[in-house]
């Protein structure tokens, strides 16, 4: 039995007007769902990674090839913080995505004044800079071999012992966070901020001859999206226990193109859709294959040729819906 | 600092030039596709790593280097016909974004089937025959085939010159994409040109790789930073220059050299920096003109 | 909100710009009462789009200065036109397609508000609804609140343009070409429109239409190859042998 699309509509409109709640739901079930918990961890960090970079790309239509930059940087100053500053982390954490934040600052600030296919280059190019920056830094960062030792001891709150060796306890406690900073994206999203940013998006002339400060809003997007590629980056540093040099360069700032693309760019789920989507694709493919880049290539080509809107920008667009269900 | 000679810093320079050389054969490359069809190549790195393997691969199968470095071209610029007929093009009308996101997308699968085709660890590469050694240039000596580099990329970009300045369809290209309607009304194939200019482009792409082979390692993931160094090459030159491609190419590749000399640790960094610092003082690149960004 | 009569509103003052080395506007002067209803007439490649889109802050002038209430305001951006009290409306149609009639004006109006934050939901500022609820009730659109601004007729579009230029309460309203591709009806609609307009605030508009202007005017300025040629009430210009010249010489 079918369910008829008025059906499936009413529930996306369900979905839609909670949003954040049904992302809750769907994720405190995952580690049930997936075939190990640090599968499940690694949906989570780059499910937010996406996110992070869906604010700007989807709805901001910016196209930047440097955002590993800042999900390297928050795993980066976490670690560190972390290893070399013994700092506890809590402190870490806030390190990392304020750190990236900055960065967004700096490099928003360089490339904000280019648009277009030129803006891609030069994020691209921009992000290379931190990256070799870190890879030189070899005594704080372990150069080419990455940092190592990111490691939480298990701590007590409320009576509950969060012990970071259990994955199941590991999830729940990043899940937190992750889920804290959808909350906080859907916010934006809702607020005037969101409207001016759609405004943006859809006519920047527009936009700028009614009021609004357009290079502005973009430069303060570009940081609200680093730090919260910065937040994924410290989490992963944790999850982890190293950071890997790789999560700098401009190969991952491409995952977070493909994950948005994957699930659908410029809506709330789709990001989280797409990361979950690879990323157990990966693991699924990944078991008999090496060649894994050239799966990942041809879909991604495929998806862009024929299902630009992808997977859940797909199935929005089949379905009768109210406007907001995004 | 001892050992800072004259001789050494014009030894310095000219290894730059011959860096530099490669840096703006590949710049103009993306030049050409971006100045006629509005697409950023991101598999540009791609196609001058599958040179540099055909190069090294013909190269030791026939042992003629002049009959490679005719044949590689000609190979990466049919891939670049099927490229643009049957993935760039259908993204006419699409947005922007969309042509780069998959050349992206087709560098994955570039670099991948390279693997699968070669190994993973990449192979040899070849000095040919007859240009090996080096010579003496008068303040040292100087590596033969790094001389018949600069030389060669220079009377290749002359060729291109010309072919842009003097022929009917050069002068299409010089028309760019800005006027394809005037040109569609004025009886152009517009889907023809864009067929070959994009064909032309990974021909160079594929052109700068075997000509690069045996200064560098050839490995499946060599073109992976080089796509990045175009983009420096690009942004400092100014987007849709042919000028600004091979006068940044050159201005880069003596960066490098010249950093790696006094700190080469930060060579890499360099001509990050030095993309940078435009950015700052002239985000339209040394020969850009402003407004032609996005 | 009451204008003084007989004040300037705005000045431009020797304006002149050059696209590369071609010369678009030469040492154009023109006074601008605040209250009146101007229009800014002349044959094709008369420079009247070049000065509109000076007057409206589209990019800074080669040359001369832009005096507004007294201040100074040339070379400043396009952003920050509509918080001085200058709005206008585009030529070719420009709104947000994707978005709706009511959310295209609630951004307009949105910009007196926080147009930074981030934390506050959009719905709890009740006053840009309010002005854009009012606002639509005005150019007659309020039926079709909902609607898709891409899916409107160009006659509504341009009205909702209109309804989005008021959305800042400009003191001086700029309108290029209001009416280009309008029906005759739809074109009657909006002469209404906009002589109500001008008995609130100033406006200032380029048209092409003679008998509109004529009917609707209390001045016209005629341009002519980037140059000032005349200006007066429009039996005076009607009257002015230069004018006939330049606009019958071109048939």
């Amino acid at each position: 039995m079918k369910p008829s699309p008025s059906t499936l509509a009413n529930i996306t409109n369900a979905l839609a007007r909670h949003r954040v709640l049904s992302v809750a739901i769907a994720l405190m079930i995952l580690p049930f769902v997936m075939p190990y918990e640090a599968l499940a961890i690694n949906i989570l960090v780059f499910g937010l990674f996406a996110m992070g970079f869906n604010l700007l790309f989807g709805y901001m239509g910016m196209l930047s090839f440097g955002h590993g930059a800042f999900l390297g940087m928050g795993g980066y100053l976490t670690g560190i913080s972390m290893v070399h500053f013994s700092l506890p982390w809590g402190v870490a954490i806030l390190i990392g995505v304020l750190g990236a934040a900055l960065g967004g600052l700096v490099m928003g600030f360089l490339a904000i004044r280019t648009r277009g296919i030129y803006f891609s280059m030069v994020t691209l190019a921009l992000g290379q800079i931190i990256y070799y920056i870190f890879y030189k830094a070899e005594s704080l960062t372990g150069g080419e071999n990455g940092l190592r030792g990111v490691k939480v001891e298990a701590f007590s709150v409320f009576g509950f012992t969060v012990d970071f060796l259990n994955p199941v306890t590991k999830y729940y406690f990043i899940f937190l966070f992750v889920l804290a900073a959808i909350w906080f994206i859907s916010r934006i999203l809702n607020s005037p901020l969101g409207a001016v940013m759609e405004a943006i998006r859809e006519n920047e002339k527009r936009a700028a001859a009614c009021g609004f400060n357009v290079a502005r809003t973009k430069l303060l997007v570009f940081i609200l999206s680093a730090g919260i590629c910065g937040l994924a980056g410290s989490l992963r540093a944790l999850h982890l226990s190293i950071v890997p040099i790789d999560s700098l360069h401009y190969l991952q700032s491409g995952q977070a193109v493909m994950m948005s693309i994957l699930g659908g760019m410029g809506t709330f789920f789709g990001p989280f859709i797409g990361a979950a989507v690879m990323l157990y694709l990966e693991d699924v493919i990944t078991s008999f294959t090496t060649h894994w880049m050239l799966v990942v290539g041809l879909i991604f080509m495929f998806f862009v040729l024929f299902f630009p809107q992808g997977i859940w920008g797909s199935i929005l667009h089949k379905l009768p819906l109210s406007k907001n269900s995004k | 600092m001892t050992g800072l000679t004259l001789d050494l810093l014009c030894m310095q320079m000219l290894t730059g030039i011959a860096l530099g050389s490669i840096y703006a054969l590949l710049a103009l490359g993306l030049c050409l596709i971006f100045g006629m069809l509005t697409v950023v190549n991101f598999a540009h790195g791609a196609f001058f790593m599958v040179g540099a393997f055909l190069g090294v691969f013909f190269l030791g199968l026939t042992g003629n280097f002049w009959f490679s470095l005719l044949l590689v071209p000609l190979i990466t610029g049919v891939m670049g016909l099927f490229t643009e007929r049957f993935l760039v093009r259908p993204m006419y009308g699409r947005g922007i974004d969309y042509p780069l996101l998959l050349t992206f997308g087709l560098s994955y699968v570039l670099i991948e089937l390279t693997r699968i085709i070669f190994g993973i660890e990449g192979m040899p590469s070849i000095t040919p025959a007859g240009l090996t050694g080096s010579v003496n240039v008068g303040f040292g000596y100087f590596p033969k085939y790094r001389l018949f580099l600069i030389l060669a990329t220079a009377v290749i970009i002359l060729c291109i010159w010309l072919f842009i300045q003097k022929t009917r369809y050069g002068l299409i290209i010089k028309a760019g994409s800005r006027d394809q309607e005037i040109l569609k009304v004025l009886g152009v194939d517009i889907a023809k040109v864009w067929l070959i200019v994009f064909a032309v482009g990974t021909a160079i792409a594929g052109l700068s790789g075997i000509l690069a082979s045996p200064t560098r390692s050839v490995n499946p993931e060599m073109g992976i930073p080089i796509l990045a160094e175009s983009f420096v090459v690009t942004v400092v030159g100014g987007m849709g220059s042919p000028v600004g491609a091979v006068v940044a190419g050159l201005l880069v590749g003596i960066v490098y050299s010249m950093t790696s000399l006094f700190a080469p640790e930060l060579a890499e960094l360099s001509i990050f920096v030095l993309m940078a610092v435009v950015l700052i003082i002239r985000p339209q690149g040394l020969f850009g003109k402003a407004g032609l960004m996005g | 909100m009451s204008l003084l009569p007989h004040t300037t509103i705005l000045e431009a003052r020797n304006l002149t710009m050059y696209f590369g080395k071609f010369r678009a506007l030469n040492d154009v002067s023109a006074s601008f009462t605040a209250g009146s209803l101007t229009a800014i007439i002349g044959p094709n490649g008369a420079g009247k789009s070049t000065f509109f889109n000076l007057l409206s802050g589209a990019f800074p002038p080669s040359g001369g200065e832009i005096i507004f209430n007294g201040d100074n305001i040339t070379g400043q951006q396009q952003y920050e036109f509509p918080r001085l009290g200058i709005s206008k409306s585009f030529q070719i149609t420009n709104v947000f397609k994707k978005l709706s009639v009511h959310e295209n004006v609630r951004v307009a109006a949105q910009m007196e508000v926080s147009r930074f934050n981030f934390l506050k939901n959009a719905q709890s500022y009740p006053d840009p609804i309010a002005v854009a609820e009012e606002l639509l009730r005005r150019v007659n659109l309020e039926k079709l609140r909902d609607r898709k601004a891409g899916d409107l007729a160009h006659g509504q579009q341009r009205a909702l343009e209109i309804a989005m230029a008021l959305a800042c309460n400009p003191s001086l309203l700029l309108l290029d070409e209001p009416t280009a591709g309008m029906s005759p009806e739809e074109t009657l609609v909006m002469m209404d429109l906009i002589r109500t307009l001008a008995t609130e605030r100033t406006v200032i508009l380029v048209e092409h239409k003679m008998k509109l202007i004529m009917g609707l005017c209390q001045r016209i300025i005629v341009l002519h190859h980037g140059e000032f040629l005349a200006e007066g009430s429009p039996e005076e210009i009607q009257s002015n042998a230069e004018v006939r010249r330049v606009y019958l010489g071109q048939s």
